[in-house]
C-alpha cells in the first residue's frame, strides 16, 4: 500500500515537472526535444519520436527523433514518411487512440519498414495521438520502454498538455514568420512609394495637379506620374494594374520606369500609349493596365487625352456643370494591338478634372452600397465652389467608406487650371 | 470559388461559381492553362453563378485568350452579371472577348 502510494506520489511529481517544462518555452524545437528526452529517460526507453501530420499529403512525417544512435535519428528525420493507417503510428493517427504494445512481433499493425531502413530493432512501443484544439497534430512514440508500471491516465493527461503546448508553439512560430513577412512588405511599401512622384503636387503655368494614393494591402498596383515637358506642356498619368498585392506592386515599379522613359522619348500622345501597350503585352500572367494619359498645354488650357480601358474621369466646371467624360479610346494596355485615338477638350480657368481608380468608384458604405459615379457627381455639383475641393472630395470618400474594409487601392488626381 | 468542367461536342465548358479574385484566380488559371496547352477550342466559360470578379480574374482570361490566339482558339464568356458586363463594356473588353448572353448562344456551332 505504502509502495503504491509512493509510486503515485512519484508520478504526480513527474507530472508537475513535465507541466513546468511544457510551460517553460514557446520554442517548438526546444519544447519537443526537452519533453521527449525526459519521457525517454522516465520510461527507460531506447528511443522516442514525434511524427507530424501533414494534411496536404495525409501522411505522417518524422519531426523529432531521439535515440542513442545519431545516424538512425538523421535517417528518420530526412527520409521517412508514413501513410495514415500504416503501421502503429498510422493506426493511432487514423483512430486517434493510444496504443501500448509490449511485443510488436505479435501485432499485425506493426510496420517493419522503418526498422529495415534504420537498422533499429523495435520490440515494444507506446504510441499516443497528439490532438490539439484544431485536430490531429501528430503522433508521439516511445520505443522499447523498460518501465511498465506507469499510470496511463497521468501519461495521457500529460500528452494532452503536450499537444496543446506544441500547438501554441506552432502558432507562435507562425506569428513570428508573419511578423517577418509584415516587416518585409513594409520595406517593399516604402520602396514602392519611392517610385511615385516625390512631390504629390505638380505646377506648370496656371495648372496645378494634386494627387493621393492609398494602397489597400500596404503595397498596391495603382500608379500616377507627372511629366514636365520642356515647353508649356505637362503630362499626367494615372493607371491601375490588374491584380493586387506584391505582384501588382512589382510590376507597377517596372511600368512607372518604362513610362518615364517612353513619355519623354515620344512626342505624340498616341505613340506613348501604343509603346506602353506593346511593352505590357509582354507582361506575365495576362497582366494589363487600365490608364489615362493627359497632356495639357498651360498656354491655352488645351487637354489632349487617351483613356485605355480606365474608369472615366470627371470634369467639374467652375460654373458648377459636372460631366463624366466617358469616351474610352480603347481596351486596357497590354491585351491586344490597338490604335488608340486621342480626344481633346479645353479647360477654362477654375475648371478641374478628377482622375480616379476603380478603388474609389467601387467603394462601399456601411449599408453595402457602392459609391459610383452618381454620388460622385452629386458631391461635385453641391460642392464645386469649395476652395479646397480636392481636400473636400478626399474627406467625402473617406467618410463614405468609414468602417468598411477596403479591398482595392485608391488613387485620386486633380488637375486644376487656376 | 468552385470550378466544374464538362466535355462538349467540340471543346470544353467551364462552369464557375462564387468569387473570382486574387486568391481564387490561380485555381482558374490552372484549369485554363491545362486546356490551352492542349490547344482546346472553343473554351466556353459560364459565369452565371459568379457573384464577384476582380481584375485578377480578367487577367486570367486575358492570359488564356493570348495563349489561344497562337492556335486561333475561341474563348467564349457567357452569363455575365450586370456589373461585370458593365466593366467589360466600358473598358472595351467586350470587343476583345467573345461574349454571349446565354450558354445556349455560346454553345452554338460547337
Amino acid at each position: 500500500m505504502i509502495t503504491q502510494s509512493a509510486n503515485i506520489q512519484e508520478q504526480l511529481r513527474t507530472l508537475r515537472e513535465f507541466t513546468a517544462i511544457i510551460n517553460s518555452t514557446l520554442d517548438l524545437h526546444d519544447l519537443m526535444n526537452i519533453v521527449m528526452e525526459r519521457a525517454k529517460s522516465e520510461l527507460g526507453a531506447e528511443a522516442c519520436s514525434i511524427l507530424f501530420y501533414n494534411p496536404q499529403t495525409n501522411k505522417l512525417e518524422f519531426e523529432v527523433a531521439i535515440c542513442d544512435d545519431e545516424d538512425t535519428c538523421e535517417i528518420l528525420k530526412k527520409k521517412i514518411e508514413i501513410e495514415v493507417g500504416q503501421g502503429i503510428a498510422g493506426w493511432v493517427a487514423l483512430h486517434k487512440e493510444p496504443l501500448y504494445i509490449e511485443d510488436v512481433s505479435k501485432d499485425e499493425r506493426f510496420y517493419s519498414g522503418v526498422d529495415k531502413t534504420t537498422g533499429f530493432v523495435t520490440r515494444a512501443i507506446i504510441a499516443v495521438p497528439l490532438i490539439g484544439r484544431t485536430g490531429l497534430i501528430g503522433v508521439a512514440e516511445i520505443i522499447n520502454p523498460t518501465m511498465k508500471n506507469y499510470d496511463k491516465d497521468i501519461f495521457l493527461n500529460l500528452c494532452k498538455q503536450f499537444a496543446i503546448a506544441i500547438e501554441n508553439a506552432l502558432l507562435y512560430k507562425e506569428s513570428l514568420e508573419r511578423e517577418k513577412i509584415r516587416q518585409q512588405i513594409e520595406i517593399a511599401s516604402q520602396i514602392q512609394k519611392s517610385f511615385l512622384p516625390s512631390d504629390s503636387r505638380f505646377e506648370k503655368g496656371d495648372f496645378l495637379i494634386s494627387a493621393t494614393n492609398i494602397p489597400a494591402y500596404t503595397v498596391g498596383g495603382d500608379l500616377y506620374d507627372f511629366v514636365d515637358y520642356p515647353n508649356s506642356k505637362g503630362g499626367v498619368f494615372i493607371g491601375d494594374i490588374s491584380g493586387k498585392g506584391v505582384s501588382a506592386a512589382l510590376y507597377m515599379a517596372k511600368l512607372i520606369s518604362d513610362f518615364r522613359h517612353i513619355s519623354v522619348s515620344h512626342k505624340k500622345l498616341t505613340h506613348v500609349m501604343s509603346s506602353l501597350n506593346a511593352l505590357i503585352m509582354k507582361a506575365p500572367m495576362g497582366m494589363f493596365l487600365t490608364a489615362i494619359y493627359i497632356v495639357f498645354d498651360s498656354k491655352n488650357g488645351r487637354i489632349n487625352y487617351i483613356n485605355a480601358g480606365h474608369p472615366p474621369f470627371v470634369l467639374v466646371r467652375t460654373t458648377g456643370d459636372v460631366k463624366v467624360i466617358d469616351d474610352i479610346s480603347g481596351p486596357p494596355l497590354g491585351i491586344i494591338d490597338y490604335e488608340y485615338k486621342r480626344s481633346s477638350m479645353i479647360l477654362n480657368k477654375g475648371d478641374r478634372l478628377y482622375l480616379l481608380t476603380d478603388g474609389v468608384i467601387d467603394m462601399v458604405d456601411m449599408k453595402g452600397k457602392n459609391l459610383g459615379y452618381d454620388k460622385i457627381t452629386d458631391f461635385f455639383v453641391k460642392n464645386h465652389a469649395l476652395k479646397d475641393l480636392f481636400g473636400g472630395f478626399l474627406a467625402f470618400i473617406e467618410d463614405f467608406g468609414k468602417g468598411q474594409q477596403r479591398n482595392d487601392d485608391i488613387t485620386v488626381v486633380e488637375i486644376m487650371r487656376r | 470559388m468552385k470550378i466544374t468542367t464538362e466535355d462538349i461536342p467540340k471543346g470544353k465548358l467551364i462552369m464557375i461559381s462564387g468569387e473570382i479574385d486574387m486568391h481564387t484566380s490561380p485555381a482558374l488559371r490552372d484549369v485554363l492553362m491545362k486546356l490551352t496547352k492542349k490547344k482546346v477550342t472553343p473554351i466556353i466559360v459560364d459565369l452565371l453563378e459568379v457573384s464577384y470578379m476582380d481584375s485578377s480574374a480578367i487577367a486570367t482570361f486575358v492570359e488564356a485568350l493570348k495563349n489561344m490566339m497562337s492556335y486561333k482558339g475561341s474563348l467564349r464568356l457567357c452569363n455575365l452579371s450586370q456589373r461585370v458586363s458593365e466593366i467589360f463594356t466600358f473598358a472595351k473588353l467586350n470587343k476583345i472577348f467573345e461574349i454571349y448572353k446565354t450558354r445556349e448562344d455560346a454553345l452554338k456551332n460547337c
